[in-house]
C-alpha cells in the first residue's frame, strides 16, 4: 500500500474527511490487484454466482451508490472468501499462474500449461472446475482442447 | 572488378541505426513496465483495474495477491488530491 504524500504532509495523514456513516457495517477491501483476480475470475464468477446476480440486478434498478451497498458488501465478502480458500489451498499454482499471466497481456490462450495444473490442483482441493458460462456443450471447452502443435 | 568493400559501409550503417532504434525502444518499454512486457489492447476496464494496481502497489504494473486490502486502502483520500496527475493512466 503506497500512501502519497508531500514532504510535509505524508501520506499516511491523508485519511478521508467524509467518511461513510458509522451505521453502516464495516467490510473489508479486495486487496489483490488485476492479475490474480484474473487467474482467479472463473471460480469467483462460479462460486459467488448468485450475490454477483443480485448486485447487478440491484444496479440496474438505479445507479444510485446508496441503493445497492448490501448487495455489495456481500459480493466483496465472497470475492475475499474465495481469495482465502484458493490461497490456502493451491498458492505455488496460483501464483505461477499469474505471473504467467502478467507478462503475456493478461490473456488466458497464452498460459495454458499453468492453468492446467492450477486447475488441477483446484479440482482436486476444493472441487470446483473452470466452466465458460455459455458455451457450447458439445464440444471440449477452449481451455480443454488439445493444442494443434505440440 | 570485384565490388569494393567500402560501398557496403553506408548499408552496415543504416542496418546499424535500425538495431540502435530497436534496441532504444524496447530498452524504454522494459524501463517503464519493470521489465514486463507491454500491455496493449487494453480496454477501459484494464485502464481503471492498472489505477486500483497503482494505488495498492504503486506502480501501473505492481501486482500484489493479498485477499485483503490494508486498512489505509479504503480511508486513504490522498489518490483523490491532484487525481489527474497521479491516476492519470500514461
Amino acid at each position: 500500500m503506497v500512501n502519497p504524500g508531500y514532504k510535509n504532509f505524508k501520506g499516511e495523514d491523508w485519511v478521508d474527511p467524509t467518511p461513510p456513516p458509522s451505521h453502516l457495517p464495516h467490510v473489508d477491501e479486495v486487496g489483490s490487484t488485476g492479475a490474480p483476480l484474473k487467474s482467479a475470475s472463473f471460480f469467483i464468477g462460479s462460486v459467488c454466482k448468485e450475490y454477483n446476480e443480485d448486485f447487478m440486478l440491484c444496479k440496474s434498478e438505479s445507479r444510485d451508490p446508496k441503493h445497492c451497498l448490501l448487495e455489495g458488501r456481500k459480493v466483496t465478502r465472497c470475492a475475499i472468501d474465495v481469495l482465502q480458500k484458493i490461497e490456502s489451498n493451491c498458492l505455488e499454482e496460483f501464483r505461477a499462474h499469474w505471473h504467467c499471466l502478467d507478462g503475456k497481456n493478461q490473456e488466458f490462450g497464452r498460459c495454458r500449461e499453468p492453468e492446467k495444473t492450477y486447475n488441477a490442483c483446484l479440482f482436486k482441493a476444493l472441487g470446483w472446475k473452470k466452466t465458460i458460462p455459455g458455451a457450447p456443450t458439445n464440444k471440449p471447452e477452449i481451455h480443454e482442447r488439445i493444442p494443434l502443435t505440440k | 572488378m570485384p565490388i569494393p568493400f567500402e560501398s557496403f559501409i553506408p548499408f552496415a550503417v543504416i542496418a546499424g541505426m535500425f538495431v540502435v532504434t530497436g534496441t532504444g525502444i524496447r530498452y524504454a518499454q522494459t524501463k517503464r513496465n519493470e521489465g514486463k512486457a507491454v500491455r496493449y489492447s487494453l480496454d477501459d476496464w484494464d485502464r481503471k483495474m492498472m489505477v486500483r494496481d497503482k494505488q495498492l502497489t504503486g506502480t501501473f504494473r505492481g501486482q500484489v495477491d493479498n485477499p485483503i486490502a490494508p486498512p489505509e486502502f479504503k480511508v486513504n483520500s490522498s489518490w483523490k488530491v491532484y487525481e489527474s496527475l497521479r491516476n492519470d493512466f500514461a
